[in-house]
């Protein structure tokens, strides 16, 4: 594995009642958008929060911008932005009470300037005043793009982002996550939606039974192909 | 040192602003507390020297039951939308949130415990013998080892269906070791037990008023240490 590589994933394995990965490695070397597939239960969730560090390994390591997850923990998280398909914001408190919450427990500085940035590259300035709980699933998921962006992160993870979202949010937040990626970030991405996550992606990434089977470049696959039957499309080009 | 304090602010400040516009929580220990209360009073009536014996011991049972309430409530409103995660992948040590949510839950039933103290008193013609402050350092130090306790696992029962049961069934029984000296450093406040008779015969294993603080302080120091070096590991999976 690169040291210098954004992430280096090495032989981590995580098991709940039974084995969900099996020592499975990845190396990100330069800012791309990575797309990772796989069938239910596959363990692609579950991958995606041990890159977060929601999850803890049962063996193998996680190194972010050639730090350990395990041992640089903070700063290694100040590095990271992370988007679900639940929103990660308080309904209780108002769109600005939410961003200024996450930008003081990001240490942010400037944070007035940067939220009034956001909130203008989100669309929700006009909805600054809003409580959380009164938006509805498109704009609840700007304001948890945004929240996920506030501190200015060089590598997303989204897991099913575009979950219960109609056409125009999707749109939305492909845009900003293409955005992201042009501006050097780094995206690593879980969907259902694989037309959906091929439109986003440079790189392909499928598991299967708690291995990686396929990792390739956009290029070099083909899209048709991959789109109705991803599975047994990995397993012929294996 | 900063941000440390920065990211404790942050938390305890989120969490009182959400209970101050949800109104979820205090009000509902409060109703639960007077029930409580009552019953306990009614029953005391039938024997009417265990009044004043029955009053202190309506005050912690209040206390336990009420702070189950609010601390269930806190880390229940961290798994609705998901929020938690939010917090985990900020870069702050995990014993941060739960030094912040033990901070907000001892607040809670500070409050509580000003509005019901002086309730229970008149319920129970309670009076206090000994000093203010040594009764004030009781209800304090009860209160931190409730809500110590209640926070840790509060965390650990939003990961299992059963949620409030199972809370209270860990709590209760972690809580057991405290609740004795705390029972009897009341009724001695209170007079029900003479001071010159705590220590001595029957009740000698509970010793004096000094001794009943003293497993109180223990209890709260082993158990806060204990519960936030602890909450990370329980928070992550």
């Amino acid at each position: 594995m690169a040291e210098n590589a954004i992430i280096a994933v090495n032989e981590v394995s995580k098991a709940f009642t039974r084995p969900v990965l099996k020592k499975v490695s990845l190396s990100v070397d330069t800012p791309q958008s990575l797309f990772v597939c796989g069938i239910n239960g596959a363990g692609k969730s579950t991958f995606l929060k041990l890159l977060a560090g929601l999850l803890q390994p049962d063996s193998g390591s996680v190194f972010i911008k050639g730090k350990c997850l395990r041992k640089e923990t903070e700063y290694v998280k100040s590095k990271l932005g992370i988007i679900m398909h639940q929103s990660m914001v308080y309904p209780d408190l108002t769109v600005l009470e939410n961003l200024d919450f996450f930008a003081r427990l990001y240490g942010v500085p400037g944070r007035q300037e940067r939220i009034r940035l956001l909130l203008e590259q989100v669309g929700l300035t006009a909805f600054r005043y809003d409580k959380a709980s009164v938006l509805s699933r498109g704009l609840l998921q700007r304001l948890s793009i945004a929240r996920a962006m506030v501190h200015e992160p060089e590598v997303m993870f989204a897991d099913e982002p575009f979950t219960g979202l109609d056409m125009t949010s999707t749109d939305y937040l492909t845009a900003m996550l293409s955005d992201f990626r042009s501006r050097g970030g780094t995206v690593i991405m879980t969907t259902h939606d694989v037309s959906q996550g091929l439109r986003c992606a440079d790189r392909v990434v499928v598991i299967d039974q708690g291995g990686i089977i396929l990792d390739r470049g956009i290029s070099q696959i083909d899209p048709s192909r991959f789109a109705n039957d991803y599975v047994q499309y990995a397993r012929e080009s294996a | 040192m900063n941000y440390f304090l920065q990211s404790l602010k942050s938390v305890f400040v989120k969490d009182v602003l959400i209970e101050l516009r949800s109104r979820q929580v205090l009000p509902t220990m409060i109703v639960q507390g007077m029930l409580i209360v009552w019953v306990l009073r009614i029953a005391s009536e039938a024997v009417s020297s265990a009044v004043t014996v029955v009053g202190p011991v309506a005050l912690w049972i209040a206390f336990i039951f009420s702070g189950l309430l609010a601390q269930e409530r806190s880390f229940a409103a961290e798994h609705d939308e998901g929020c938690i995660n939010g917090l985990i992948v900020a870069p702050i040590d995990e014993g941060t949130i739960y030094l912040a949510k033990l901070l907000v839950n001892v607040v809670m039933l500070s409050v509580y415990e000003l509005v019901l103290t002086p309730i229970v008193m008149l319920a129970f013609k309670l009076t206090l013998s000994g000093n203010i402050g040594l009764f004030i350092l009781v209800l304090m130090l009860g209160n931190i080892g409730i809500s110590s306790v209640g926070t840790l696992f509060s965390a650990v029962v939003q990961l299992t269906r059963t949620r409030g049961s199972l809370l209270s069934i860990l709590v209760l029984a972690i809580l057991a070791p405290m609740m004795v000296p705390a029972t009897f450093a009341l009724l001695i406040l209170f007079n029900v037990i003479p001071p010159e008779l705590a220590g001595t015969g029957a009740l000698a294993f509970v010793g004096t008023l000094k001794t009943a603080i003293s497993y109180m302080a223990v209890f709260d120091i082993v158990f806060v240490t204990a519960c936030w070096l602890l909450f990370g590991f329980v928070v992550k999976e």
